[in-house]
C-alpha cells in the first residue's frame, strides 16, 4: 500500500501483440493534483519497478492531455477512463492500469482503435459539400438545432463506449455507439441528410445497430456525456422506417 | 517512380473487432424479427395465457370453460404451430445465439442498472425457455390430452401442484417470463425508436416495471387459486370424462 | 510533368487537412503522414473561435479592419500582403466550414454568432461552443475521410517524419519517415511536400501544447538547410491552468464573454474570493487599458499579470496566480458558450468556475516563428512547402486570439494548390529521380537510429527534457535578458553534449516510444538554440519579445524578419535579417490604453 509520499500503480504490460501480458508495480512520488499521465511520465523518468528492477518506459498513447483528443483511453481500476482526466487523488489505491481489452494491443497500454475510423467511413460520416470553392454561406440553423448537434459533434473517438459495451466484440462485430451517434449527427444536418438513406442501409448490415443490447454502459462511461442511448434510439427508429420503406416500396 | 516505396504500411497484427459490414448480411432482419415476435405473437399470447389461467380464480368450472373455449377455436393446430410454437422456437433459438455472442460485463466496473438489466434479460430468457419446455411437455404433450378433454384441465394442473418443487418452478418461471416480457416491451420501445428521450425512457421504464409486477401478481394469484382450492371441489377425472 | 502529382502532406491538423482537401480536389494524389490519427491532432485544443470580418453585428467591421488589427497586434513584423490575403479570405473560409457542418453557435435568426476576442474592438470571432478547434478539425477530417474512401488520399497514421529527401539540386523529392510500431524507416517519393507539423511547445517542458508538438520536423528541416524565421517570438498565453503534466489553456473567449481578471488589493488576502467586495479588488487590466480592458492582446495581458504577481507581489495567496472571474455571468449563457472550457477547469481543478473565480497564470502557448516561407508558402528548399503554426508568416511578433485557426486553414488552402501548381510545372518529375537519392537518405536515418539504440552512457532523455523545459521557460518566455539568454544557450550546448551519452532503457525495436521521443529531443535541443540566440540578437521589445533592457520597439534596426539557418560544421545556428514588407500599412506605435 502506498504511504503518504508515494502512490502505488500496477500496470499491465505487453511487449508486442503476440507476447503474453504481465504486471509491473511502481511507487510514484506523490504530488497533489497529479493525474495518471503524470504517473506514467514519472516511470519514463525513472524506469525502475517497485522492487528495484530496471525496466522500460511504459508505452501509451497520449496527446492533448486535456480530454479532447481522445488518445489516452485505458482501463483504470477496471473501468474505461481517459488517463489525463483521471486524477490520482480521486482514485482508489493502488491504481491498476490496463490496456483496453476489445482492441488489439500494440504494446503496453497502446491499442489499435482504427476500427472506429473505418466504421465512420462505412457510414459516410460527412457532409457531402460540392467543393471548397466559394459557394456562399451554409444553411441557416436555429440555435435549438445547433444545441442538439453540438453535443453529438463533441465525440472524441476515444472508444470508451465500445470497450464498455457487452455487445462490442469479435463475434458480433458490432459497430458501437460512437458511430451510430455520428449517423444521427449527420442525418440531422440539412446537407448531411442527403446521405441519410445510405447511412441507414449501412447500419442494417451485419454488425449494425440491431446488435445493440441496450446495456447502456456507453452513455455511462462517455467522458463527453454524449446522449448515446438517445442517439441509438433515434437512429434505431430511422433505420426501422427505412427498412419498412425498402421492404414495401423498393 | 523511384524504388523507395516497397511494402504496404504495417496493418494491425491481429484482427480485433471487424468493422461494420455495411449493407451485408441478414442479421438485421433476424434480430428485428426476433424482437417483434417477442411482442407479437409471443407477448400477446403470454398476456392471453395469463388471463385465461386467471379464470382459475373463479373456480374449476370457469377455468375448464375457458380452456374449452380456447380449444374450440377453429384451426387450433395451425394457430398453435404458426402463432405460438414456431415464433417461440425462433425467438428462443435466435435468443440463444444473441446470448452466446454477448460478453456480459456486469460487475464493479460497470455496475449500472441498464447493464444489470441487459444480463438479466439473458438469464430470464433462458429460465423462461427451460420453464416453457417443461410446462409445454407436461401440459400439452403428456398426461391427459387437454385439447380433447378440456374438462380435465383444472384437475391436471391441480394434481401437478401437489409437488412443491413444481410449484416453486412455476413461480420462478412466471417471474422470469414476466420480467423478460416487460423489459422486452421497454427494449422494443427504445430500440425501435418509439421512445427515445431519456426522460420518456425512464417514465416508460416505470410503466413496464408496473406491467411486470402486475403479471407476476396475476400469476401468483392464479397459482394460489390452484393451491387453495379444497380437494373436494376439484372435479375427479374419470374414464368417462376422457374421450380418447 | 505530372497531371495528377503525388503530394505528401506531413501533419494532420487543420493546416495539413486543409492542404489535403485542396490537393485532392485538384486531382492530386495525397500521402498524408501523422504521428497520431489525424483526428487527434493538436488543433482539437483550440477553444475560443476563428476570426473573420463578416460584420454580422452591424459594427462596420471589414476585412481591412481585421487586417489592420492583425498587423498592429503583431507589432508590424509580419509581411503584409499575405496577411491581407488571409483576412480577405477569412469570411469565405467561415462560410465553407459552415457548409461542411461545423456546429457554429447561432443567433436567434439562425445566422452565425460572433464574439469579441483580444486585440480588437469588433465582435469578429465565430465559435462552436468553446471547442471550436475540435469542431473545425472534425469537419476537415470528415472531408478527408471522404477523399480517403474514394482512394484519393492515403493515410499513414502512427508514422513519424524524419527528414526530407533532397536531391543534389536542393529540390525536395519526398520524405523519409518511420513507422512508430514496426520502427521501419522508409522513404516516400513525391512531386512536392507540404509540412504542417504545428507548434514547438514541448521544448518549454510544460506548455498548453500537445505531446506531439515538439517541433522535431521543423528542426530536422532547418538542419537540412531550410530557413527558420522569427524563432524568438513565443506567445505566452495569459490564462492557463497550471498542472503537473501540462498547462491547460483557459481560452480568451472566457474574457470575450465578459470574464474579468483581478487580484485582491491586499497582498496575501486569505478571504474567499467571493466575499471580497468590489472596491477591494484590483481589475488591473481594466484600469491600465480602459479601451480594450480584459481583451488586450495576449503579450500585453501576460506582461501585466507578471507585473502584478512579481513586481507588486499581489498573486493570489502569494502564489503566481490571478483570478479570472466568470461568476457574474448567467449560468445558462456560460453553458451555451463556454461549456467545453469550464468543464476542463472543473475536471482538472475540481472547482466549478460558474461559482468560484478561476485561478490562472500565463503559460507558453504558441510560436509565431517557424519555417521561413515565401508568399506561396514555399520554403527555401524547392518543392517543400509549409503551412500552419510550423511556418512564420501571418502573426508577426504576436498572434491575435482566434487568428491561428484562420491562418492554419488559409495557409493550407494556399500551400495545397501551390504545391500542385509547382509539381505540374516541373520539367522532371520525381519518377525520374535516381533511387540512390532515396537510399542515401534512408541509410542516413537508419544509421542515426542504430547509433541511438546502441549508445552507451548514463543520461536519461526524459531528464534532459525536463532540464530543457526549465531553462527555456525561465529565460525564453515573457521577460528576456541577454544574460539569461546566453546562459540558456550555454545550457543548451551542455544538454547537446550530454545527449551524446544518452542511454535508452528500452532497446527494443517495436513501438519504442522512448526511442522516438529521444530522436525528437535531439531536434528540440537544436531548435531551442534558434529561439535563444534569436532572442539574444534582437535588442528591442516587440510584441511577445520583451527585453526590459531594451523596452522600446526599434524599427530602425529590427523591423526585420530573423532568418536562422543551420551551419553543419559549427553545429549551430547562423542568422540573417530580411526587411519586412510594410507596403500596405505604415508602422505606427502600438498601444492599447486608447483606441488605435
Amino acid at each position: 500500500m502506498a504511504n503518504n509520499n508515494t502512490v502505488l500503480i500496477k500496470v499491465k504490460r505487453q511487449k508486442d501483440p503476440k507476447s503474453a501480458p504481465y504486471w509491473e508495480e511502481f511507487d510514484i512520488p506523490y504530488r497533489s493534483g497529479m493525474n495518471v499521465i503524470s504517473a506514467l511520465m514519472d516511470v519514463a523518468l525513472n524506469p525502475v519497478t517497485r522492487t528495484g528492477q530496471p525496466t522500460t518506459a511504459i508505452a501509451y498513447d497520449s496527446n492533448c492531455l486535456e480530454e479532447v483528443c481522445g488518445s489516452c483511453a485505458m482501463l483504470i481500476n477496471g473501468r474505461t477512463r481517459m488517463a489525463c482526466s483521471a486524477l490520482v487523488d480521486d482514485l482508489e489505491k493502488p491504481i491498476s492500469i490496463e490496456p483496453f481489452t476489445k482492441f488489439p494491443v500494440i504494446r503496453d497500454l497502446q491499442v489499435d482503435r482504427s476500427v472506429l475510423f473505418e466504421n465512420l467511413k462505412r457510414v459516410k460520416a460527412w457532409v457531402p459539400v460540392d467543393g471548397t470553392y466559394d459557394l456562399g454561406s451554409g444553411p441557416r440553423l436555429s440555435p435549438v438545432e445547433q444545441e442538439q448537434a453540438y453535443p453529438l459533434s463533441r465525440c472524441i473517438s476515444c472508444c470508451c463506449c465500445m470497450e464498455a459495451c457487452p455487445q462490442f466484440n469479435e463475434q458480433t462485430g458490432f459497430v458501437g455507439a460512437a458511430t451510430i451517434s455520428q449517423v444521427r449527427l449527420f442525418n440531422t444536418h440539412p446537407t448531411g441528410k442527403a446521405l441519410k438513406t445510405e447511412r441507414l442501409r449501412a447500419l442494417m448490415g451485419d454488425g449494425g445497430i440491431h446488435e445493440c443490447g441496450y446495456a447502456q454502459n456507453c452513455v455511462e462511461v462517455c467522458p463527453k456525456e454524449i446522449p448515446l442511448t438517445q442517439s441509438i434510439a433515434e437512429v434505431g427508429g430511422q433505420v426501422m422506417l427505412q427498412a419498412f420503406r425498402d421492404l414495401l416500396r423498393k | 517512380m523511384a524504388s523507395a516505396a516497397k511494402v504496404e504500411p504495417a496493418s494491425s497484427t491481429h484482427a480485433g473487432v471487424p468493422p461494420l459490414r455495411a449493407g451485408q448480411g441478414i442479421h438485421f432482419w433476424l434480430r428485428k424479427l426476433q424482437s417483434l415476435t417477442g411482442i407479437v405473437p409471443i407477448g400477446a399470447f403470454l398476456l392471453e395465457h395469463f388471463i385465461s389461467n386467471a379464470y382459475a380464480t373463479n373456480g374449476p368450472h370457469a377455468y375448464n370453460e375457458q380452456v374449452r373455449f380456447l380449444t374450440s377455436l377453429p384451426f387450433v393446430p395451425w394457430l398453435e404451430t404458426i402463432g405460438i410454437f414456431l415464433p417461440i422456437l425462433f425467438h428462443s433459438l435466435y435468443g440463444f445465439y444473441v446470448w452466446w455472442r454477448g460478453d456480459s460485463n456486469v460487475g464493479p466496473s460497470y455496475p449500472w442498472l441498464g447493464n444489470w438489466m441487459y444480463t438479466a434479460q439473458r438469464w430470464t430468457g433462458i429460465v423462461a425457455f427451460l420453464y416453457m419446455g417443461y410446462h409445454v411437455y407436461t401440459m400439452r404433450f403428456s398426461g391427459v390430452h387437454l385439447m380433447t378433454n378440456s374438462a380435465a384441465a383444472f384437475t391436471k394442473v391441480y394434481e401437478h401442484f401437489q409437488n412443491p418443487l413444481v410449484v416453486a418452478f412455476y413461480f420462478v418461471g412466471i417471474i422470469a417470463a414476466s420480467w423478460h416480457f416487460s423489459y422486452g416491451v421497454w427494449l422494443f420501445a427504445a430500440k425501435w425508436g418509439i421512445i427515445t428521450g431519456s426522460n420518456g425512457q425512464r417514465k416508460f421504464g416505470y410503466v413496464c416495471a408496473a406491467l411486470g409486477v402486475v403479471l407476476v401478481a396475476i400469476g401468483v394469484v392464479t397459482m394460489v387459486a390452484f393451491l387453495t382450492t379444497p380437494a373436494a371441489q376439484v372435479p375427479a377425472v374419470t374414464e368417462s370424462l376422457l374421450m380418447h | 510533368m505530372a497531371i495528377n502529382p503525388k503530394i505528401i502532406v506531413v501533419g494532420g491538423g487543420l493546416a495539413g487537412l486543409a492542404a489535403v482537401i485542396k490537393v485532392a480536389e485538384m486531382g492530386g494524389q495525397v500521402d498524408l503522414f501523422s504521428i497520431v490519427p489525424v483526428k487527434r491532432s493538436h488543433s482539437v485544443c483550440a477553444q475560443g473561435g476563428i476570426n473573420a470580418a463578416k460584420n454580422l453585428k452591424g459594427e462596420g467591421d471589414s476585412t481591412w479592419q481585421h487586417f489592420d488589427d492583425t498587423v498592429y497586434g503583431g507589432d508590424f513584423l509580419a509581411n503584409q500582403p499575405p496577411v491581407k490575403g488571409m483576412c480577405d479570405a477569412a469570411p469565405g473560409i467561415i462560410d465553407l466550414l459552415d457548409r461542411m457542418g461545423v456546429p457554429f453557435n447561432r443567433t436567434a435568426e439562425g445566422l452565425l454568432d460572433f464574439r469579441r476576442f483580444g486585440g480588437t474592438l469588433f465582435n469578429r470571432t465565430a465559435f462552436a461552443g468553446a471547442t471550436t478547434g475540435q469542431q473545425l478539425l472534425y469537419a476537415l477530417d470528415e472531408q478527408v475521410r471522404r477523399y480517403e474512401s474514394e482512394g484519393k488520399v492515403k493515410k499513414y497514421e502512427h508514422w513519424e517524419f524524419l527528414s526530407a529527401v533532397v536531391d543534389g539540386n536542393q529540390v525536395c523529392r519526398g520524405i523519409c519517415a518511420m513507422d512508430l510500431r514496426t520502427m521501419e524507416v522508409r522513404t516516400f517519393p513525391a512531386d512536392a511536400v507540404i509540412i504542417a507539423t504545428g507548434g514547438i511547445g514541448m521544448i518549454f517542458g510544460k506548455s498548453t501544447n500537445s505531446v506531439v508538438c515538439t517541433g522535431s520536423a521543423q528542426s530536422a528541416l532547418y538542419q537540412q538547410g531550410a530557413y527558420y524565421a522569427n524563432g524568438e517570438f513565443i506567445q505566452v498565453h495569459p490564462t492557463a491552468i497550471p498542472g503537473e503534466d501540462k498547462l491547460r489553456l483557459m481560452s480568451e473567449s472566457a474574457r470575450g464573454e465578459g470574464g474579468r481578471i483581478w487580484v485582491p488589493k491586499q497582498a496575501g488576502d486569505k478571504r474567499d474570493p467571493r466575499s471580497i467586495p468590489a472596491n477591494e479588488r484590483w481589475y488591473f487590466l481594466e484600469e491600465w487599458y480602459p479601451k480594450y480592458g480584459n481583451l488586450v492582446p495576449r503579450d500585453v495581458a501576460t506582461r501585466a499579470i507578471f507585473k502584478v504577481v512579481y513586481e507588486y507581489n499581489l498573486g493570489v495567496d502569494g502564489q503566481p496566480m490571478v483570478y479570472l472571474d466568470l461568476t457574474h455571468i448567467d449560468r445558462k449563457v456560460l453553458d451555451r458558450k463556454l461549456e467545453g472550457i469550464l468543464e476542463i477547469y472543473e475536471k482538472f481543478v475540481g472547482d466549478d468556475p460558474r461559482d468560484v473565480p478561476m485561478k490562472i497564470f500565463p503559460g507558453m502557448h504558441y510560436t509565431m516563428g517557424g519555417l521561413w516561407v515565401d508568399f506561396n508558402q514555399q520554403t527555401n528548399i524547392k518543392g517543400l512547402f509549409a503551412a500552419g503554426e510550423c511556418e512564420y508568416q501571418y502573426h508577426g511578433a504576436n498572434r491575435l486570439g482566434a487568428n491561428s485557426l484562420v491562418s492554419c486553414i488559409y495557409g493550407g488552402f494556399q500551400a495545397g494548390p501551390n504545391a500542385v501548381k509547382y509539381a505540374r510545372s516541373q520539367q522532371t518529375s520525381t519518377d525520374g529521380v535516381s533511387s540512390t537519392v532515396f537510399d542515401a537518405e534512408r541509410k542516413r536515418q537508419e544509421e542515426a537510429n542504430d547509433m541511438l539504440i546502441s549508445n552507451q552512457g548514463n543520461e536519461n532523455p526524459f531528464q534532459l527534457w525536463r532540464e530543457l523545459g526549465a531553462v527555456m521557460t525561465k529565460n525564453c518566455t515573457v521577460i528576456r535578458y541577454n544574460k539569461g539568454l546566453e546562459e540558456a544557450d550555454a545550457k543548451l550546448v551542455e544538454l547537446l553534449q550530454r545527449f551524446r551519452s544518452v542511454n535508452l532503457s528500452d532497446k527494443s525495436m517495436w513501438a519504442n516510444t522512448s526511442f522516438v521521443f529521444t530522436r525528437q529531443l535531439y531536434n528540440m535541443l537544436q531548435l531551442s538554440r534558434v529561439v535563444a540566440q534569436g532572442a539574444a540578437l534582437r535588442n528591442e521589445s516587440r510584441g511577445a519579445h520583451y527585453k526590459p533592457d531594451f523596452p522600446e520597439r526599434d524599427d530602425q534596426n529590427f523591423l526585420k524578419t530573423t532568418k536562422a539557418y543551420f551551419a553543419p560544421d559549427a553545429d549551430e545556428p547562423r542568422f540573417e535579417f530580411e526587411p519586412v514588407d510594410v507596403s500596405l500599412i505604415p508602422p505606427r506605435p502600438r498601444r492599447y490604453d486608447v483606441a488605435k
